[in-house]
Order: structure tokens, then sequence, then C-alpha cells
């Protein structure tokens, strides 16, 4: 059971924190800046607690469509049936207490010259700096026979946790026994990279739980390899069976897995040569840098995504407009090993932007961020494992530092033997007390 | 992997008041999974604002150097320089303890094993301990638990003797009233 115990979390809001960076600020009428936020995410509601936490003379305004917010991460545990899909959920009241202005609004369009935002409501906001957070947005178009309609109804992508995580989940329950579950993934850079796999490993879990032994897991892959793949090709062996016979099975790119048209009729994936049909078919999407950051023209990577300054996260296309989170990339690092689209990346750049933003607005110097990643994958009871990412900024560029990098052992020593089932059980558990800590860090 | 640690240690020494200042950046990083100054949301993630600096400094070290066996942070700490480690115990050390009582319902229990287990390092309550134990009153008792399954396991390595001794007298079944007694402490 997953129960968020409320009265014990209620008790730590009463911290307040003082730190060099903090400002007080006695003369709370006249703010001494203005930032908009853009999205209520991880990485927006960071950005816009973090501003107040570390000045709260800078006015804060948080502009979100939706008045509450289900965590993509771990949503693949209520599709399973493993989780509720209220201890994912939070709304803006943490946010509002902590003196955010949050509107529940669309943005509509961005004057970059006259630094204002406008909103479909009819609204305007004045702005000394931008900070977008809009996620990604789904090019539905990229698989023939795909549309947004279908995503909300009978083929939920569920990459963007809500009403289509629901329903994603009722479609596996009523899955028979012997029906296959396809997951076709696209190519990437895709949010939450070792997603796709975790869910397989969900849905197998689920399968094996109620009793639908032959039942399958086909993952139709647009690439030739995936995040943590030793650790899922072990665990998916060793817990549901996987490629020959067993209940998981992966396509790569190389092997014509990608999908490129689906027929929502009789639910059938087409790849290049090949016809796959299934029971469920959870199509995610091809995908990009959010709506109001691509009209901005900020998405100069491949037409996709945005580029940023690694000191801080402005946009290197347009000054004093800040993007975080889903939308951004981390620049081609030498060893390929760019910014993964994960909450706790957009957290943690969020966290670089305030600093930026907190120093900026003080005329204190610039400082110099780390970002850091942590995410886990829960692939069975007492199942999971880890990515940890580190990132440095020297000279004005992202250097990957290895040696804080990793995913959990494989196996231990030399020569190798397997991995204490303890060390699996502990990061199973880490990954509930992570979700609490980064919901909290952001919106309370 | 050398050159980066070394790149990272030079940066420390180009003045404290930058040092300071940098610190607070690595250490809001910490705070995605123990919270804000350090006062986790439970229940798995431990407070550590507050906690002893020496002891901090000396666990995240032993993560580093792999004499403590980690399922998570001894990567983190492996891109951190010596410096840099001791810098976030002191900034945590320095933080208010924020003891987050959970219920229990083995209290008498776990009194009792306390006594005979726990009290001469932690305390009776775990809010008065040893200058090198941390305290762990209103500390998530699933993280204890969890700390103790570890140095219960013969596989994991942990270096402290005592634990260890401690930690496998124990009975399967008494780690919850111990952890929960603990957990369900307030200052």
């Amino acid at each position: 059971m997953h129960r968020f115990d409320r009265r014990a979390f209620i008790k730590t809001l009463a911290v307040s924190s003082a730190s060099i960076l903090t400002v007080s600020n006695a003369r709370a009428a006249a703010s001494k800046a203005r930032v908009v936020v853009v999205g209520g995410g991880y990485g927006g509601a960071t950005a816009a607690k973090y501003l107040r936490v570390l000045d709260p003379g800078i006015e804060v305004t948080l502009i979100e469509r939706e008045t509450l917010y289900t965590s993509c991460p771990l949503s693949n545990e209520v599709i399973s049936g493993e989780r509720d899909i209220r201890t994912l959920q939070v709304g803006y009241k943490g946010l509002l207490k902590r003196g955010v202005k949050v509107v529940h609004d669309e943005v509509t369009s961005i004057d970059p010259a006259r630094k204002t935002v406008a909103t479909a409501g009819g609204k305007s906001f004045g702005y000394d700096a931008l900070v977008l957070s809009p996620g990604v947005d789904f090019n539905y178009g990229a698989v023939a026979g795909l549309t947004r309609e279908l995503s909300d109804s009978r083929l939920p992508h569920a990459w963007k946790a809500g009403p289509q995580t629901l329903l994603l989940k009722q479609q596996l329950a009523a899955m028979p026994d012997g029906g296959v579950f396809i997951i076709a993934v696209p190519k990437g850079p895709f949010r939450c990279p070792p997603g796709p796999y975790e869910r397989a490993a969900q849905v197998a879990m689920h399968c094996k739980q109620h009793g639908k032994n032959k039942a399958k897991v086909l993952i139709l892959d647009a690439n030739d390899s995936f995040s943590k793949k030793p650790l899922f090709e072990q665990a998916w062996k060793e817990l549901y069976g996987y490629g020959q016979g067993g209940m998981i099975e992966w396509v790569p790119g190389a092997n014509d897995g990608k999908v490129e048209r689906v027929d929502p009729a009789s639910l059938t994936c087409y790849t290049g040569f090949g016809e796959y049909k299934g029971d469920v078919v959870n199509i995610i999407p091809p995908h990009q840098a959010g709506k109001v950051a691509k009209d901005l023209g900020l998405a100069t990577f491949k037409n996709l995504w945005c580029e940023v300054r690694p000191e801080n996260m402005e946009s290197t296309s347009q000054k004093d407009v800040f993007v975080i989170g889903d939308a951004c990339v981390g620049g081609e690092l030498a060893t390929n090993n760019g910014f993964p689209k994960s909450a706790h990346m957009a957290i943690s750049q969020a966290k670089a932007v305030v600093a930026a933003l907190v120093a900026r607005f003080n005329g204190l110097p610039a400082p110099v961020p780390v970002y850091t990643n942590t995410c886990y994958s829960v692939v069975g009871h007492d199942w999971g494992f880890s990515v940890v990412h580190l990132y440095r900024v020297e000279n004005g560029q992202w250097v990957y530092i290895k040696a804080g990098s990793g995913i959990s052992p494989v196996t231990l020593g030399t020569p190798p033997r397997p991995v204490p089932r303890l060390y699996r059980r502990l990061e199973a558990k880490y990954a509930d007390g992570w979700l609490r800590n980064v919901l909290a860090d952001a919106y309370a | 992997m050398r050159k980066g640690v070394m790149a990272v240690a030079m940066f420390w020494l180009a003045g404290s008041a930058a040092a300071v200042e940098n610190i607070e950046l690595l250490a809001r990083t910490c705070n995605n999974c123990h919270g804000l100054d350090g006062v986790s949301v439970g229940a798995t993630m431990p407070s550590i604002g507050g906690l002893p600096r020496a002891y901090l400094s000396k666990i995240m070290k032993e993560w580093k150097y792999d004499k403590r066996s980690a399922a998570t942070m001894n990567r983190i700490v492996k891109g951190f320089s010596d410096d840099e480690i001791d810098a976030l115990a002191a900034y945590f050390a320095g933080k208010r303890w924020q003891p987050v009582p959970q219920k229990s319902n083995v209290v008498a229990r776990g009194r009792a094993l306390i006594t005979e287990n726990c009290e001469d390092c932690h305390g009776i309550t775990g809010g008065d301990p040893d200058i090198d134990a941390p305290r762990l009153n209103g500390q998530w008792a699933e993280y204890m638990a969890l700390e103790l399954e570890k140095y219960r396991d013969e596989d994991f390595v942990m270096p402290h003797r005592k634990m260890k001794k401690a930690g496998r007298q124990l009975k399967p079944d008494d780690l919850q009233p111990v952890t929960g007694y603990f957990g369900a402490q307030n200052k």
C-alpha cells in the first residue's frame, strides 16, 4: 500500500530556509523583479517555488492549464494496478502558500520584445525573466493512422500521466489471457528513457499476478538500444521470461521494430515489413518541445528541442527566456550522454535557473550550477534499479562526470556474481521515497 | 574519470566565499530526495538535516571508497571531491533536526528491545545519541528498517562492527517494533 502520511507531511512544511543565497526582503510591496513561469510540471513548479524560497522579493507568476498535476514517474505502477493514481497527484496550494501567483490558464502568445505573455483567458503578464517548462507535444502524424482523438480513447499513449493512464490500466485489466500488449517506442531522444521498458515489466507483472500466463508483451522499438538495458533484460528474464518463449519480447529498430502505421479498427501495427496484431496497443508517438517553446522559435535542435546555455538554461535563441525540463536539450556531449528527459533533471535544471536569476536580481556573481539525475525503475515486487547522472559546467560547456554517474550493478565483483536481492529490494523501496520527496520538493 | 574530479577540486581553491556559495547549489540537488533543509517527507528516504557532521562525512566517504555498500548513493558521491563531501556534511549538519513522528502500535515491545540493544549508543528516544551516532527520533521508520536489513545481510558490506552485531542480534520481527518506536519519537 502506498499511503501518503499527510499529517506527518504537513508538519514538515513549517520549515524555512536560510542560506547565503537567501535574501530576505522586508519591503514585500515593491517587488525587485517579475518572473513568469509557464508550465506547472516538475520543472515549472520547482522553479516557481525555489524563486520564492530564496528571494521573497521576486514576484513569481506560474501559468498552468490544469489544477491538478499527475506525476508521470511511477505512473506505470498505476497501469499495472500496483499503485493508486492519487499517490501521484498534487495540487497547487503549496505554491500558493509560498506566495506564487498561480494562474490556471493557457498561454496563447509570447512577445519577447515587449516581454509579455498573453493567455487564452485574456490576461497579459509582463516579465523580467521568463521560464518555460512546457513539457512535450506529441507528433501524432508521425505514425500513420494515429490521431490525438485516438490517443484519448482507443490508443492511449499514457506518456503524459492522467486520464490516459487510467484508460490504459482499464485496457490491460480487460485483456484476456493469451492477449498481446504492444508497446511502440519512438526514436530517441524521448521523455523518460527507461519508461517503456519499465512499463513492459509492470504489464508482465500484472499478467502474472492475474493468471494471464500466456499473455505477451511485445516492444516494437524504433531504437537499437535503451536505458539500463542489461538491468531490464536481467530482470525480465528472471521474473517474466524474455526472448524466445518468454512473456516479454523486444524488437529493435535494426530488426524492423519501428512502427510506421496503425490500424485502429483491427489494432494492428505495421512496421517496414512486419504486421503485429495486438489486444492492447500502446503507441508512444514521437514528440518534441512543447508548443509554447516551439512557437517562439526556440526549438533549434533538429527543429524539435530547445538549445540552452549550460550556465543558466537560458535559450540560445532568446535573451531572458529560459527553457527547462523535457523541452530542452543538454547539448550533444562527446560521450553521447546528453541530458535524459526526466523529472529529476527538470528539478535540477529549475534549481540552476533559480540560482542564476536570484544572483542576477541581487547583483551577485553568477553561480556555476551542478546538474544531477536519479531515475528509478520498478520492474517487480522488491525489484528496482536506477541510473544516476552528474554534470558539471566547465568553460561554459557541460561535462558529464562519469565517476558520479552510472547504472545499478548488473553483477558484483570479479568473477561476476549475482547482485544480492537486497539491492533490488532497496531500490524498489527507494523509488517510492524518491517520489514522495520530489513531489514535495516541487510542490510543497 | 579522475580528470573530472580533479577539475572540480580546483574550483574549491577559488576562495571560501565562492565555495560556500557553490555548496548551496550542490546541496540543493540533494533536496530532490532528502527534502528542503534535509527534511524528508518519507518514508524510505532519510532526513539528513541536523545529523552530525562527522557522521555524514564518514558515511559519504565510506561509500565513495567502497568501504560501505549502497544501492544508489555510492555512485553519486563518487562524483564529489572529498572537500565537497566535507562541505555538504557541514551544510546539512548545520540544519535543524526535524523529527516527523509516525504512529506505531508496538511501542512497548520496541522500547524493551531498544533498552537491550540500542540505548547505549542512541539513547532511549534516539534523540540523545553518542557523539558519532545519528539521531533516530522521528526519523523515517521504514528507512531505518531498511538500514537494519543492510547491517544484517551477509552480502552487503557494512563497516560498523557494533551496528552489525546489534542488528544481527535482533530477530526478523523485531525490526518493526524497534524502528517504529524510534520513528514515533518527537523532539
